[in-house]
This record gives structure tokens, sequence and C-alpha cells, in this order.
């Protein structure tokens, strides 16, 4: 998302207006040997600020009856200072958002994938409003590391609040790529959006098909070949792995110059804090169609799907061996890889999933259907009946549950077959 | 300093550039010269000390404590730039600020012992260097106050504060 924070410098009437406020911070490393510079411009921070509503138990939320058809109004009330506001049903949408662990960016992001469009000044006009009436309070930093932070004597919170730092300074990323993208387009990559790639790629999977039909009568030799060179072959499997991760964020960039829109950044960085990745920021698409939005969601996992078949198509050519194990199981990895993408329902905020939210128009749908599995579900078994959005956060937790089981167990059975052979 | 004095280097340092020659001559055996490595610290916020410094070479940067291993730096300085006066001149030899090289840095140090020998040998010019020291922490106090502003409005702009509205609240 662009900045949809506060004016860039507060101005006098009339004066040219100010570059936004930055700080210079010096941060020292654990062992205070060395230290780093940070400069943190304002509205950075203002979209990491989390506005944190009061515990459910202290506000009430009812529907107003509407004079004009096809309007919804709420009135939202303080139990704790007696207070009432009036809100719209983007207000309400707002306000359920606000729950501290969604940043501002978040937020607008959600917004944006709710309504189709985002208005700058909605969210802080409400947040003065909700300040005001004392519903809100604004929180500058994850849950995690205000924990961590409180707990500093604990060696453990010590060490893991300086792993995190770590971890988050491996975070590499450039704002000048947009140009060699818009390149690459102009140089061919717009030939991935036409319907006569399209068309190869129809072709490319029915020959790949056919090549993995093949292929899973050696299913034994493979495995075999594979469990004897098991660490090569891990090894090798990790790298093309990690390089195709690049492909697959080049094509969101080519998807993203390809409807107008501009590439904000691309780098590299420890995913969830975990998995390593490269990704490409192609958050300026919320501006384009929803077609843009579901093509992009596509079309970064289709090179998954590509160099799989491609894959199986050259394993199904080579004889047995390290080589066409390597190259199989490689094939393999892609077409999961594209599934696991793909697939909507696996708790994974992955391009499938994108889709889904935007199809339901529930941007938060995992979050959301996490907490209402954990917190409401029982009192609605009780009660014996669920709302039409409780119904989806009920399917999705459990078509996720279900396909998060399968996938396990499939997995579990293709190591077991690969040992046994 | 055993090396003949750097006088063309003396007289680009604010402090020192109305004194005479033979002035800047005498003070040059005083100066003790100091090096430090990239990201050395040469002293802490509250450590004592009684020593003013001239930067020959290098960035320094001056930063106070915000919290945990967190500092703001207050200023960057550059060759010919002075610090830790405060700790001389003021009531306590107590740093009320860390001082770090960003980059390799050669200093030049003088303690108050020498200032004081200086100051009662040389009273006329003792003088100028007490007219050049306001100037300098006339250029500090602007610094500091404009550092002030500018962190409010950080503060207000990184929330969205409205400070125009008579009941506060973030703006826009």
């Amino acid at each position: 998302m662009s900045e949809p924070g506060p004016q860039a410098g507060l101005t006098a009437p009339g004066a040219a207006p100010r570059p936004p406020a930055r700080l210079e911070l010096l941060v020292r490393s654990e062992d205070g040997e060395s230290f780093e510079t940070r400069e943190i411009a304002s509205p950075a921070a203002y979209l990491q600020l989390r506005p944190q509503r009061l515990p459910d138990d202290q506000w009430e939320l009812a529907q107003l009856p509407s004079g004009v058809p096809g309007t919804k109004k709420y009135v939202l009330k303080s139990r704790r200072a007696e207070n009432y506001l009036q809100l719209d049903e983007e207000e309400r949408f707002l306000w359920q958002q606000m729950d501290g662990r969604v940043s501002m960016q978040d937020i607008a992001v959600a917004y944006v994938m709710r309504y189709g469009s985002f208005d700058f000044e909605k969210i802080p006009q409400l947040i003065r409003k909700l300040l005001l009436a004392d519903l809100l309070t604004l929180r500058p930093m994850s849950r995690l590391r205000d924990i961590l932070a409180r707990n500093r004597r604990n060696p453990a919170a010590r060490a893991m609040e300086a792993g995190l730092h770590a971890i988050e300074r491996l975070n590499v990323s450039s704002r000048r790529w947009n140009d060699l993208f818009e390149r690459i387009h102009r140089w061919g990559g717009w030939l991935l959006f036409t319907p006569a790639a399209v068309i190869g790629l129809i072709v490319l999977t029915a020959f790949g098909t056919r090549a993995l039909v093949n292929l899973w009568n050696d299913l034994g030799a493979i495995s075999s070949a594979l469990g004897h060179h098991a660490i090569v072959a891990i090894i090798a499997l990790k790298l093309a792995f990690f390089l195709t991760v690049a492909l697959h964020q080049l094509v969101h960039a080519l998807a993203c110059v390809h409807y107008g829109r501009r590439v904000k950044e691309v780098g590299f960085i420890v995913h969830h804090l975990v998995v390593p990745t490269f990704y490409a920021d192609v958050t300026d698409l919320f501006m384009a169609s929803r077609r843009a939005r579901v093509v992009n969601a596509l079309a970064g996992p289709t090179v998954h799907l590509v160099l799989g078949m491609l894959g199986v198509i050259w394993a199904n050519a080579l004889g047995p061996g390290l080589l066409q194990a390597c190259v199989a199981a490689s094939a393999v990895l892609q077409l999961q890889s594209f599934i696991v993408c793909i697939y909507p329902f696996s708790f994974l905020e992955m391009d499938g999933y994108h889709v889904l939210e935007d199809a339901v128009g529930m941007p938060r749908l995992s979050q959301e259907s996490s907490q209402f599995m954990r917190g409401t579900f029982l009192k609605r078994i009780a009660v014996g009946r669920f709302r039409r959005q409780e119904v989806v956060y009920l399917a999705y937790f459990t078509l996720s549950l279900l396909s998060v089981m399968a996938f396990v167990g499939l997995n579990a059975w293709l190591i077991l077959s690969a040992k046994h052979a | 300093m055993a090396k003949s004095a750097d006088l063309s280097f003396l007289r680009e340092i604010s402090l020192l550039k109305d004194l005479e020659e033979p002035q800047l001559v005498a003070l040059w055996p005083r100066l003790r010269e100091r090096r430090l490595r990239k990201s050395e610290v040469l002293f802490r916020e509250g450590d004592p000390g009684e020593e003013m410094f001239f930067i020959r070479t290098g960035t320094i940067l001056v930063s106070k404590v915000v919290s945990g291993r967190v500092e703001q730096i207050l200023s960057r300085l550059q060759a010919g730039d002075v610090f830790g006066e405060m700790s001389v001149f003021g009531d306590e030899p107590i740093r009320t600020a860390t001082i770090q090289a960003e980059n390799e840095a050669s200093l030049l140090s003088l303690d108050r012992k020498s200032i004081n020998e200086f100051i009662e040998a040389n009273p006329k010019d003792a003088a100028r260097l007490f007219q050049q020291l306001v100037v300098v922490l006339i250029r500090r106090l602007v610094q500091s106050s404009q550092l002030v502003s500018e962190v409010t409005r950080w503060g207000l702009e990184a929330t969205g504060l409205d400070a125009e509205r008579k009941s506060g609240g973030p703006s826009r």
C-alpha cells in the first residue's frame, strides 16, 4: 500500500509541504561491540501502529434501523465510558480489524480488498472518533516483541529477542527494480499473458501428465536412487527449489507491470521468521481490477506447474540413475508447490488463498476463522445456530484442517514408500 | 605531540580560530592524539571525563540512550568539530552523551589541566577562546532546539495526532 499515514509534514497554512520527519537511531549489537544506524520516517512508523479496541466485554455493537434502503448504520457503545458512536458499514468493518494485532497498513489493505477502493481519510477519521470515545488505544509494536521486551531479565527471552533481531536484519530489499521489470515485460514478458501462453500451458500439462504416468511405473527405481544419495538429493532439491521461488516472484512482478501498476519493492526475507524466500511487493495491484489480482495470483504458481511438467518430461526421457531421480523429485516438489500455492485451504496465506479472500470479500479469513474456532465456536454449537459469516469460517477451518492432514499423510506415505524401496 | 604543529588543522577548529600562531604552537604539545576504529566507543553517557576533543579526520556520532540497546543520534560531527567541552568547563566532569566513531577517526584531546594552564598563561587569548566557546555553545543550543522540534513533529506525524484540535486525536 502507498502510505495512508499522516500528512507529510505538519505545515503552516500556505507554507510549502515539509518532507516527513525522520528519526535517526543507533542500535547496538547484543555484545555492544558494534552498532548500526537506522533512519525511521514518520509515515513508516504510523503504518506500523496497531489500533487496539477495548476488550470484547467492554463494548457493544448493534445495527440501527435505516431509513435509506441499502444502507446500514450501527451504534457502538463503550460500556466503560458509556459513550455511543454511530458507524456506517465501512467503519464497522474497520472497527472489526482493530484487534491490536493488525497494523494500519494491513487494515488499509483489508479495506481495499473488501471495498475495491481506498479513502485515505477514512481510517484516521475513525481512529480520531474512537480515541475521543475512549474505545481505542494504539499499540506501537508486535505483541511478541512487547512480551519479550517486558521480560528482558529472562535470558531465554533476551536470546529470542536477539534471534528475532538477527533474522530481521537478513531482510534485503530494493525499490529500484520496477524499471527492469517494465523492460523485461516490453522485451517479451508480455507473451506470458496471452491466449497463446495459456494454450502452450495446456499442451505442456497434457504431455507432462502422460510422462508422469510413465514415471509412476518407475517409482521404485527413482525412490531407490534417491535413498542411496539422500544428502546430495536433498541439497540439489532445496537449491533448485530456492531458485524457482525467485522465478515465481519475477512472474508476479511481470503480472503487476502488465496491468500498469508498479512493483514497489523486491527483496529477500525470512518469511514468518522461519522460511527464507524472495518477495515482490505487488500491492499496487489493489488499485487494479479484480481480474488483474486473480491473474497475478495465478501467474506465480504457474511457474511451478511449468517447471514441474518440464521436469517430469525430462525425467521420463532420462535413464534410471541419480540424475533421473533428482529431476523427478524436483519436478514432484514443483508440482506440490503449485498445488500448495494454488490451493486456498491450508491456513497458509498463499496465492490461492488471496483469490479466495477476494472472492468471499473477507480479507482476514484465515485469522478470523482461527479466532472463531478458539472463541465463539463452542457457544454457537450450544445454541445450534450459525451466522452466514461463521459458516464460512467453519467451512474454511474444516477444509484447511483436513487438507493439512491429507498433505502430511501423503508425504509420510511417500517417505515410507521410498524407505521400503 | 612529537611532530611539528599542524597549524592549518588547528585554524580549522572553530574554537581555536582566533588564536595567534604562537599560542597555537604553544598549545600543540598539550594535545594528545587518539585514534578510533570504526564503531569504537570513545566514552559513554555517565562516564567520568576531563578532556575535550577535536576531530582531525572521520565522522563521530553523538548519541543518548533511549531504551535498551537503542539510542537516539543527537548529531554527527566532522573534521574540525569539537566535543567533550561540557565535561571540561561544566560543573561536573561527567559525560552527557555517548561518543562513537561512525568510521575510522583521528582525534586530538586536551585535558582540563592543560586548558587551565593555557588560560593562566594566556589570559588575552583565553578571552578569544571563550568567545568562540560561546559561539559553539549557541550553535549547539540551536541544533538541540531544532532536534526537539523535529522529534516532536515526528511524534505527531507517527501517531497521527492532530495537535491543532482542542481535544487532540489523530489528524485527518
